[in-house]
């Protein structure tokens, strides 16, 4: 089975857990490293290892706060990846949070709703 | 501000290796903020390290004499412009701290006696003083001196530098600066800097008059970076203006902050720049500066361009299509950055290209929003 990446939340990455056994798939924080590639890269790693043999029905959640437009790209890399598991045949969808009120985020959540192929939702806090 | 305001303070601070300016609020958060951040500048610099907690004690005495001292004009005729001024620079092995704040005209007679006590008197009178005052809390109505002002002539072994200079019929600003240097034993008196007590005054009053809060001068790396940006945030927090305005502008700042980090010219090590944060009624205005190798230049300009060269929607859509694009610069930027922030602007992105010499060229954005 593969094992749980777990990221501790700091100043400026976001906290990440990405636990297959559990099914449980979240992104919480802030997102605004100086070198993203670097922070992003443990990440796509371990998804490619997930995407050899997914769970039947996998939901990320992302709460946001505040993220660069860097981090903004990787995100989208990186559901462009989890989207490769509906082609596959299994179940992916994508929960957005964003604040009421903050239109940032908000924004960002529609931007990724309209090039993503998969279930995607915006859910207001 | 405008677009040349920026070079009007980059090339007077050039030479300096930090240079931290602030105009504005001076709550518990913010002047923390500012102590953490000239912490981190400090240690960054070989001769200055060991004089770390020395120059933190100074920067909090001077903060707390501006909130002890400082009067509020809250409710006068200036409600705005009423709290102080704070600046610390860095050059070779010199380090200045200066603060400003207001104070009443019928107070200044005795403040300046106090000082002028404390500048009369030697390392072992000082010391003497300092016990004394400790000792009698009256002391200080009666002919001594305030013992925030007898420490920090005692850390700095100094003389104490001070101007009072007219606000209006009530209200005088008093400067005070500060001056640690890492080569010379404490109690030696040593005039030999080069940096005067007045220019300080003059960057406060282009700041008070442009409406800037915070100038920034030094290293660009995120570690130096981050309590900039927390400044900010407090200090947006305070606003009047919209919540979407205050994340916006904190968006646009962490990006242009960090296009200084990923593509300026990197000079001994450093990646430096200077930003600058002001306001207009209804806007916030940044101001960013660095240097960029000329062969960097025909691209940027290339770029910039053609992005002002779009409407809102076309905007939208060239940062869709490179959000979808696959290759991924690998200088840790993503060369959407700037696309990102003309679509927050009112008008598009102001910049300037000054050539410095056949190697660099300075680099400067003037953005509202």
């Amino acid at each position: 089975m593969l094992s749980k990446l777990e990221i501790k939340g700091t100043r400026d990455t976001p906290e990440i857990i990405f636990d297959k056994e559990n099914n449980q798939f979240e992104i919480t924080g802030d997102s605004l490293p100086e070198d993203t590639t670097k922070f992003f890269t443990p990440i796509f790693e371990w998804v490619s290892d997930y995407l050899k043999l997914p769970n039947k029905s996998t939901h990320l959640i992302c709460k946001l706060e505040y993220f660069n437009s860097s981090s903004a790209k990787m995100f989208y890399e990186l559901f462009f990846e989890f989207q490769k598991i509906a082609k596959a045949g299994s179940e992916i969808k994508i929960s957005w949070y964003f604040e009421h009120g903050d239109k940032l985020i908000e924004e960002k959540g529609l931007e990724y709703q309209s090039i993503l192929e998969i279930p995607f939702e915006l859910k207001e806090l | 501000m405008n677009i040349n305001t920026t070079f009007w303070f980059f090339d007077r601070i050039k030479e300096d290796n930090l240079c931290l300016l602030y105009n504005g609020d001076f709550s518990d958060e913010i002047t923390n903020k500012l102590i953490e951040l000239s912490e981190y500048n400090i240690n960054n610099i070989d001769t200055l390290s060991k004089m770390k907690k020395k120059a933190s004690f100074l920067m909090a005495e001077c903060f707390q004499n501006i909130v002890r001292h400082g009067e509020s004009l809250e409710g006068k005729r200036y409600a705005a412009s009423d709290e102080g001024f704070f600046l610390t620079k860095n050059w070779h092995d010199i380090y200045y701290i200066t603060s400003g704040n207001l104070i009443e005209n019928s107070k200044i007679a005795d403040l300046e006696r106090q000082l002028e006590k404390v500048n009369s008197l030697d390392r072992d009178e000082l010391k003497a003083l300092y016990r004394e005052v400790l000792e009698n809390e009256e002391i200080s109505d009666k002919g001594g001196a305030g013992l925030g002002l007898i420490e920090m002539a005692r850390k700095s072994g100094q003389k104490l530098e001070y101007v009072f200079k007219d606000f209006d019929e009530h209200f005088s600003f008093f400067y005070n600066q500060i001056i640690l240097k890492s080569n010379i034993e404490e109690g030696t008196e040593n005039h030999d800097y080069n940096f005067e007590i007045d220019s300080a005054i003059d960057y406060h009053q282009k700041m008070v008059s442009e409406d800037i809060m915070v100038i920034h001068k030094g290293d660009f790396s995120q570690d130096a970076i981050f309590p900039v940006l927390k400044i900010i945030e407090e200090n947006l927090q305070r606003e009047k203006k919209d919540a979407l305005s205050k994340k916006k502008i904190y968006h646009i700042l962490v990006e242009l902050l960090q296009n200084i980090s990923h593509h300026c010219l990197i000079e001994e090590n450093k990646k430096e720049g200077i930003f600058m944060i002001g306001e207009t009624e209804e806007y916030f205005v940044i101001n960013t500066g660095n240097l960029i190798s000329n062969e960097k230049v025909n691209d940027l300009k290339e770029h910039l361009d053609y992005i002002n060269g779009l409407n809102k929607k076309e905007i939208k859509d060239f940062y869709l299509s490179k959000l979808r694009e696959r290759n991924v610069p690998n200088n840790g930027g993503s060369g959407i950055g700037l696309i990102d922030i003309a679509r927050r602007l009112i008008s598009p992105i102001n910049y300037s290209i000054q050539k410095i010499d056949d190697k660099k060229s300075f680099l400067s954005f003037n953005v509202i929003a």
